[in-house]
């Protein structure tokens, strides 16, 4: 039983704490807090923005939203420790010009006090600030349905990329999670969670075309070691969704899967291309990466615009 | 599906807790583990491609970035806790510690060193942490620091001049360091640590399937092991009862018994089993070695009130130890036992009277069975759901992922 080989040093502790990163990236949810953050909160928000500037001329949207229901609330927390990771593979290897990143959240809205949380475009480390704001409320009921659809219908409806006005060029958005959209759009809830008054429901498949005008939408869901996809879940994305779902073995990869979904997308990379930069940053998610990627790599549904010069990569933000 | 697994190591510690609990984090399906025994004088190895951490109050999932929650009835260790987390690189954002939990300070640590210095030849096998003397200043002071305590500087810095003196009247001058300083360093402990009321705990339990991993092992429970040559903590089930009203129950051994420091250990036998991660410490003694125990781990199993099922760790060393047995009754004073009846609960008399005849217990019926985890599911009555046949992770064989869905 029993080690005394760490150092208890009184002083080496307190500089170490210091040094450290301070509080909790998830201090808002686990402080005990049951309703969105005021900066994560769609109820009347116009639009998130995704806007060029002068220090980022080409920006490149890209949303992550999850679910936080049940076991899923791990996967913001693996975010959170890989995200200098991500950016860094996104600009530092030229996977995609000045990115601007997007978090939210995706509950049940039919018995949820968060359904739905979506937080701004940032380029730089206020994405921290948002992800570190997200409710990760668990609950969620045992139906396998989450209100995904609240979420296109917002993602749709309620932001205005200048990469697609002023470029022609979709964003890109990414669902992860292990269950089924509702059928509709529900009027009531967009109501009740977004403020819109909507006079009909609008069905899944509607709602997804609409949405793929702006987005390219992914799904990533877990399929981990022993405990298999559920067939009828898979089956239902695929049929949305196409070969853009993608069964990812290792929640612990989902950050590199991103980034490289990004990188092909982007044309900036092959699938063996992103799976050697993986090895050069240390990333031991190759393997789960590469057979999760496998199936889009080649012949997948090609970005609106040719791809733009990168000589201004070295614009994002390099935090690695 | 809120299948929570609560994991107990059935011997004297060492079974491999963190192996199995980093086992099951495999799954991803986990959303926390949880701590209930015990404090940073745990030590659970992780080895995973290649990297190795002794985990001591992070849990054992950490390198799969599942959350460690350190329940009310954890001995938190802030000095202690900046090294580990040092080591892990600060995984803080992935922990939450209940502000119930008695902190150990550097005076309970001194003073528990004081009183195993003057035992003398007669040590208890302490890990010199101060876990135990923190547990027994709390039972008799309602003032005893608290993990809630660091937020409020004033009440922190009072009851920890409480202790300081306290102790230093019971022991004499202890070595310890400025009162200030500590104020200091558990402040700064405050601000980087998530602490939380215990709604926290219901809303993990809420979430997915929880792992409650322990520390120590069920042979050296404060109540049911061979007194006085135990830790001052729960290592049965019994804790996570009081914190979850629903789990299944996991018994970890090793294919070999082991105890660290002194104590009755009736299988001990000069096995050539070297042993990577447990070295022999200044405060609990040697690592000793021997035969399975499957007298005192059916023991176990008994005042735990019952496995689910178990894991099996170091299946690779019967391999390597031709000589190794697994031993099914003991020799006391002539009479043969198979089983030890357990005496009544928190009766410290009895447990006295018990720690004599197994000091005098010699192994009587010794086999070696061909099938070392079938033997031990079917001597301890229940299933082997998880096998270990090496340090690392790949090393596993496991039927509880699947299982568990």
């Amino acid at each position: 039983m029993g080690s005394g080989r760490w150092s208890t040093d009184v002083y080496s502790a307190a500089a170490s704490y210091r040094a450290a990163t301070g509080t909790s990236a998830f201090a808002y949810s686990d402080s005990g807090a049951r309703k969105a953050h005021p900066a994560l909160d769609p109820l009347g928000v116009a639009a998130r923005e995704s806007r060029d500037s002068d220090e980022h001329p080409d920006s490149t949207p890209i949303a992550v939203l999850f679910d936080v229901t049940g076991s899923m609330g791990t996967v913001p927390r693996t975010l959170q420790t890989k995200l200098p990771q991500l950016l860094g593979l996104l600009t530092r290897k030229g996977y995609a010009t000045d990115p601007h990143i997007m978090f939210g959240a995706v509950g049940d809205a039919t018995c949820d006090r968060v359904p739905l949380q979506v937080g701004q475009f940032e380029s730089d480390n206020r994405m921290d600030d948002d992800l570190a704001r997200i409710v990760l409320e668990g609950g969620g009921g045992g139906q396998r349905t989450e209100s995904y659809e609240l979420a296109m219908y917002f993602m749709a409806r309620h932001t205005s990329l200048d990469s697609v006005t002023k470029r022609g060029r979709r964003g890109y958005l990414f669902l992860i999670g292990d269950e089924m959209p509702y059928g509709q759009v529900k009027p009531k809830e967009v109501k009740r969670f977004i403020g819109d008054d909507l006079r009909e429901p609008i069905a899944v498949e509607q709602m997804i075309a609409e949405l793929q005008r702006t987005f390219d939408v992914y799904f990533i869901v877990p399929t981990a070691a022993g405990w298999g996809g559920d067939a009828q879940i898979l089956a239902h994305w695929k049929r949305l969704l196409g070969q853009q779902v993608i069964e990812l073995d290792d929640l612990d990869a989902v950050c590199e899967t991103i980034a490289l979904t990004v990188g092909l997308g982007e044309d900036a990379i092959d699938l063996d291309a992103g799976l050697a930069d993986l090895v050069e940053v240390g990333s031991a998610a190759g393997a789960s990466v590469g057979r999760a990627l496998a199936p889009i790599g080649p012949g997948r549904g090609a970005v609106v615009r040719a791809a733009v010069d990168t000589g201004t990569a070295g614009s994002g933000n390099e935090r690695l | 599906m809120n299948g929570h697994i609560a994991v107990a190591d059935l011997g004297y510690g060492d079974a491999g807790k963190g192996t199995v609990v980093d086992a099951i984090c495999a799954s991803g399906r986990i959303a926390a583990v949880i701590r209930f025994n015990g404090g940073a004088q745990a030590a659970h190895n992780v080895v995973a491609g290649g990297r190795h951490h002794t985990f001591a109050q992070f849990g054992a999932g950490t390198f799969h970035g599942v959350p460690t929650h350190l329940s009310r009835f954890v001995v938190v260790d802030p000095l202690a806790l900046a090294a580990e987390a040092a080591s892990l690189g600060n995984p803080f954002h992935l922990l939450t510690v209940d502000g119930e939990a008695l902190l150990a300070t550097p005076w309970h640590r001194a003073a528990n060193r004081a009183a195993e210095r003057r035992r003398g030849g007669a040590r208890h096998g302490s890990c010199g942490m101060g876990i135990g003397q923190t547990m027994a200043y709390a039972l008799s002071h309602a003032d005893a620091p608290r993990v809630a305590d660091v937020l409020s500087p004033a009440r922190l810095r009072r009851r920890l001049a409480a202790v300081r003196d306290r102790l230093t009247a019971a022991y004499g001058e202890l070595d310890g360091p400025p009162l200030e300083d500590v104020v200091t360093a558990f402040t700064a402990f405050g601000a980087a640590v998530s602490i939380v009321d215990g709604t926290c705990l219901d809303r993990l339990l809420g979430n997915g399937p929880c792992v409650f991993e322990g520390a120590q092992g069920v042979l050296l429970d404060e109540w049911r092991g061979w007194h006085p040559y135990t830790t001052w903590s729960t290592t049965t089930f019994a804790n996570v009862a009081a914190l979850c009203d629903s789990f299944e129950r996991l018994g970890v051994v090793r294919t070999y018994t082991t105890r660290h420091g002194a104590g009755p250990f009736v299988t001990e036998a000069p096995l050539d089993l070297p042993e990577p991660h447990n070295g022999a410490g200044e405060w609990q003694g040697a690592f000793r070695v021997g035969h399975f125990d499957a007298v005192a781990h059916r023991y176990a199993v008994e005042v735990a009130g019952g496995v689910d099922a178990l894991a099996v760790t170091h299946l690779d060393a019967p391999g390597r130890c031709p000589q190794l047995r697994v031993c099914t009754s003991y020799d006391v004073a002539g009479e043969r036992w198979d089983r030890i009846e357990p005496g009544p609960f928190q009766d410290l008399e009895h447990q006295a009277r018990l720690t004599e005849a197994m000091a005098g217990a010699r192994p009587r019926d010794l086999h070696r069975p061909a099938d070392w985890a079938g033997e031990i599911g079917d001597l301890l009555g229940a299933p082997v759901r998880l096998e270990s046949w090496g340090p690392d992770r790949a090393d596993k064989r496991t039927a509880f992922a699947v299982a568990a869905a």
